[in-house]
């Protein structure tokens, strides 16, 4: 027990004296009457300190909307984003607080969720790269869950975004080619266990809040196979994402 | 007559390229202001601006960490379980979260009554798993411990799916689970976890849903 609590505070001596060693912290003028510091990251968490106006704050880093900040006599707590935003540079600029990105001309999206493949159960992730605001190139990697078969699917596509500053709803478009991998479950085997695809694609988008949004799809899959008539599929998904 | 025209064109083609010689010539010279002399002139300064590069504020919004426990499958009883999961806090409600984890299976009742039974093979009985969570945090608070010392906390549930692979077949898997957070320091917490991994299976004999709840004891750091 001794040698646990031994290392945990040598554990966090070390991670203080990470912390310190990059003594470049933003500091910043309090302009307001006082800056507000909360015991925890959280609208609920009690205030438990203040800094007057004309004081320095240092900023330590931010969790989400909270920034872990230090007082001019070192006390630490977490103070609002809204509330650090009124805060100067001392050479009188606005304080640098990062916004968060548009929505409408984000650059990565990253996210996963729930769908059907061919009647099947799918699990999606997908990553997206923004070209233009309108324009993307997206990368899935999926999971379709059968009773005969298991599949993987990994997809490239372009996607269009036909109205990017349409922010709770916005129809797009797009593209694409992949590659399924079939892992047989119940015989007989499949004819092939790898096959290329081509997909069509309709969906929509939207914003949630922060860095968050929705995305639901349609696809329509041609599996090229070496018969005589191509497997027709259809796939249906909504994700949830991140975007950056 | 004649004589006068081409006088008056002589005189023209004269004055023509008396202009064309000019034509190098910009004008008078512009009368440039001279400053009064006496007076000193304005110094230039010699130093050059310096560039001020404000520092970045680094965003500790990502979770990583590891958990170890006791997961009960389903009619094959109650076995250890360890996994490693990922998290990325998007608000300070919503997270997103990824695991995987493993555990082995041990006997059915059936197994254990007649030996020479063997429901799943040995390597069929490790029961992998991997989910894709959103997660909220419920009761969000402070934990006390004793008088001088209170810690961040925060009572969370999750809604999620992935894969179950049992018995050699990758399953389509539902969770459900509720956890504590208790933030140690600003970035290292202990979780609590009970988890609920939902799947279809007709192993024992007729299709059924199975529940196989686990309970994990988890350490995670921010960064």
């Amino acid at each position: 027990m001794r040698r646990l609590l031994a290392l945990v505070l040598l554990l966090q001596t070390l991670h203080v004296g990470l912390a310190e060693a990059a003594d470049k912290y933003l500091v910043l003028v309090v302009t307001d009457p006082y800056l507000e510091m909360h015991s925890g990251p959280g609208r609920g968490f009690p205030i438990v300190y203040v800094i007057g106006r004309d004081e320095l704050v240092t900023v330590l880093y931010s969790r989400t909307d909270w920034f872990k900040v230090r007082a001019p006599h070192g006390q630490e707590g977490w103070v609002r984003r809204s509330d650090l935003s009124r805060t100067l540079l001392a050479s009188g600029e606005p304080a640098p607080i990062p916004p968060y990105p548009d929505f409408a001309s984000h650059r990565w999206e990253i996210g996963a969720g729930y769908g059907v493949y061919n009647r099947e159960n799918l699990v999606t992730t997908y990553a997206d790269f923004g070209l233009t605001s309108s324009l993307d190139v997206e990368f899935v990697v999926q999971q379709a869950f059968g009773t005969l078969d298991n599949r993987y699917i990994a997809t490239i596509g372009l996607r269009h975004t036909f109205i990017p500053e349409w922010k709770w709803f916005s129809p797009t478009a797009g593209i694409g080619t992949g590659y399924q991998f079939i892992q047989d479950v119940v015989p007989p085997a499949p004819l092939q266990n790898n096959n290329e695809m081509a997909y069509v694609s309709l969906g929509a988008r939207g914003f949630i809040t922060r860095r968050f949004m929705w995305r639901a799809d349609w696809r329509h899959y041609v599996v090229f196979n070496n018969q005589n008539v191509y497997e027709d599929l259809e796939e249906w998904k909504l994700d949830l994402a991140v975007f950056f | 007559m004649e004589i006068r025209l081409s006088s008056i064109l002589l005189v023209a083609a004269l004055l023509s390229g008396c202009s064309w010689f000019h034509r190098g010539n910009k004008g008078p010279p512009e009368v440039v202001a001279e400053e009064p002399q006496g007076e000193p002139s304005i110094v230039e300064p010699q130093v050059t601006r310096r560039v001020v590069k404000t520092p970045k504020i680094k965003a500790k919004d990502f979770e990583v960490g590891a958990y170890f426990g006791a997961l009960s499958i389903q009619d094959f009883g109650t076995n250890p379980v360890y996994g490693v999961r990922a998290a990325y806090h998007v608000s300070e409600d919503i997270f997103l979260e990824g695991y995987v984890g493993r555990s082995k299976a041990g006997t059915t009742s059936l197994e254990d009554v007649f030996p020479d039974i063997t429901v799943v093979s040995n390597s069929g009985r490790y029961f992998t798993y991997y989910d894709l969570d959103v997660g909220y945090n419920v009761l969000p608070g402070e934990i006390f411990l004793g008088r001088g010392r209170a810690f961040n906390s925060a009572l969370y549930v999750t809604v999620g799916m992935g894969d179950v692979k049992f018995a050699d077949k990758d399953q389509f898997a539902l969770n459900f689970g509720v956890g504590e957070r208790l933030l140690v320091t600003d970035w290292m917490a202990i979780h609590l976890d009970v988890r609920d991994h939902i799947f279809e299976t007709d192993l024992t004999g007729r299709t059924k849903n199975v529940d196989n709840i686990e309970a994990t004891l988890g350490l995670t750091f921010f960064f």
